[in-house]
């Protein structure tokens, strides 16, 4: 068409030119227009909870329920009083467009505290090199405003994987995956492994962070972080670390305050001897008795799937793993909850169309578990399931791209 | 004057997007089905298919490694597939090819946002860990390398499916 419009040879050449032009724009285009269509996870592209790709929630010491999402490329938090059914207008975190850690173990931290006070964090990826950033907020008036966001660090190496929790005295600890002593390592001349999982603590319920300080060097560096208090001021992160080998199994710490963090327990010897993004971390609850219910993925040489085991002795040594789920149906994303009445544990099930949530439940301490059933399907992409309690009851948090927002009990009616 | 400095952008802009080995690489969306269409279109051919992602520290110190890898062996047909996680970046994802010199490999990228669904027409036991590299012989055998392969590995692997023709 354009050669027609041209006369001469330069004109022919820049005719063709223009051609090639036209045929690698219009090949964007259309690579955009289907990106668009089936390339998100999301539903939409709006700020909206239905937009969603990842929502946390919570509940706040009177019974609301607080939600933080991730849509649009921004951060939302909104609040219901009847247990979902409706929410607030949403209140929006962030105002400029960040290129948010869209990895399938990042999504925002949401605490709040006794007087109300709401605790944000969250992570982006702050240049080309796809380096990230732990930035923290904070509203101490129901959300009509948040502070400026601050980085939980000053280090400008890369962090990530941030988890965010709240003791029963008010305490805000953070812990994260932290890239900084790879330089002092590779200067050095030394071969840097992993990631550091690093820590901060805030005594005025998320204004301020302390100094951040290193728990344990060389961890993995691309799966979410499992954290629970084994009581007020002992923070408890399990974690997905690198032993010797390049082993990537699971292991705990627990701290003697929040400044100290206690010796490396291994959780299971799985055997994962792999170099590699496994994208696929822990889950942590403490009971009030004290015991540890740790649920994970590994796809070790001793065994491969998602497992369960409990440690009656903070910590120092774990049950025999029990494996979690239907092998042929791909289990992965264990949640596991202390609830008000049982410990609850869920997961994802996939045959190929169709995902569901399943659901097994313990009233013996982890001691036994009920048969597993299914109770939450989608046919699209959707969100880890989560399980959130407010004292009362556990409900399951799953935000799926087809069906939006599912927030229900697990249990039947009290 | 004007009409050549025009035609000198247009040029300039023509030797960007032209399909030569220097230019830079064409991603080819990776939706459902495509897996199947790989495997048809290099039945026959010992075939390197490499899992990767630009937020993937290890995937950034294995894909030049590969790129040296293809150069030294035109007869493996190699496909890189960037199953990193939507939103994905085709940009970046580019840039990254054309500098471990990848561009002329047969570049996919996922483009549908149900990746679950996409791995498991790939691999039903893959729950999305990257870098993944799987060999696939000319007979159709499929070996998997979780993790980072060895290249030693991976030329052990080249230099059987030499020794099968001859």
């Amino acid at each position: 068409m354009i050669n027609l419009l041209n006369r001469g040879g330069k004109a022919m050449l820049r005719g063709k030119i223009l051609t090639a032009i036209a045929f690698a724009l219009w090949q964007t285009a259309a690579y955009g227009q289907m990106n668009h269509q089936h390339g998100s996870e999301a539903a939409c592209e709006e700020t909206i909870l239905r937009c969603a790709s990842k929502v946390t929630p919570t509940f706040g010491p009177d019974g609301t329920l607080w939600l933080a999402w991730m849509a649009g490329g921004q951060i939302s938090v909104a609040s219901s009083k009847d247990a979902g059914h409706s929410f607030s207008a949403p209140t929006q975190v962030t105002k400029e467009r960040l290129n948010l850690d869209w990895g399938p173990d990042a999504r925002p931290k949401i605490v709040v505290d006794r007087k109300g006070g709401i605790a944000l964090a969250f992570s982006i990826f702050r240049d080309k090199a796809f380096n990230g950033q732990v930035l923290y907020t904070r509203s101490a008036d129901g959300v009509k405003s948040f502070s400026e966001l601050r980085p939980i660090t000053p280090s400008n190496e890369s962090q990530r994987f941030e988890a965010l929790a709240l003791d029963a005295e008010g305490l805000v600890f953070a812990a994260w995956l932290d890239k900084r002593n790879r330089v002092p390592a590779q200067q050095s001349g030394q071969k840097y492994e992993g990631a550091g999982l690093f820590f901060a603590a805030s005594n005025d319920g998320g204004v301020t962070y302390s100094e951040a300080r290193l728990a344990q060097d060389n961890t993995c560096e691309c799966c979410r972080l499992g954290l629970a208090f084994a009581g007020p001021g002992r923070p408890v992160v399990v974690f997905r670390n690198i032993f010797e080998g390049g082993v990537r199994d699971h292991a705990v710490i627990t701290f003697a305050d929040p400044a100290t963090p206690g010796e490396v327990h291994r959780v299971s010897r799985d055997d994962w001897q792999i170099n590699a993004c496994p994208h696929h971390g822990p889950s942590l609850s403490i009971s009030p008795t004290g015991t540890y219910h740790v649920a994970w993925y590994t796809n070790g040489k001793v065994r491969k799937g998602l497992f369960y085991a409990r440690s009656r002795d903070g910590g120092t040594t774990f049950s025999t793993p029990v494996p979690i789920g239907q092998p042929e149906r791909n289990p992965t994303r264990p949640y596991v909850m202390v609830g008000p009445r049982e410990t609850a544990m869920v997961w994802k099930e996939f045959d190929g169309e169709k995902t569901t949530v399943n659901l097994m439940t313990s009233h013996d301490d982890g001691e036994t578990w009920s048969t597993p059933k299914t109770i939450s399907s989608t046919m699209d992409t959707s969100d880890h399931p989560l399980l959130v309690s407010d004292g009362r009851r556990t409900y399951l948090s799953w935000m799926t791209k087809a069906d939006g927002y599912r927030f229900e009990s697990i249990e039947d009616e009290p | 004057m004007k009409r050549q400095f025009l035609a000198g952008v247009f040029l300039v802009a023509f030797l960007l997007s032209a399909p030569a080995s220097e230019a830079p690489p064409q991603l080819k969306p990776f939706g459902r089905g495509s897996w199947q269409d790989v495997l048809r279109s290099h039945a026959g051919h010992p075939t390197i298919v490499h899992f990767w992602g630009v937020t993937c520290g290890p995937c950034k110190v294995e894909l030049p490694l590969l790129g040296e890898f293809m150069k030294d062996h035109p007869a493996i047909d190699v496909v890189t597939v960037s199953a990193d996680f939507v939103p994905d970046l085709p940009g970046a994802t580019r840039s990254m090819l054309e500098k471990s010199g990848l561009s002329a490999a047969e570049n996919w990228i996922f483009s549908d946002g149900f990746v679950e669904r996409l791995r498991f027409e790939i691999d039903p036991g893959w729950q999305g860990d990257i870098p993944r590299t799987m060999l696939i012989s000319r007979e159709g055998t499929i070996t998997t390398i979780e993790g980072s392969a060895e290249m030693a590995d991976v030329e052990r692997w080249s230099d059987q499916q030499r020794a099968a023709t001859k």
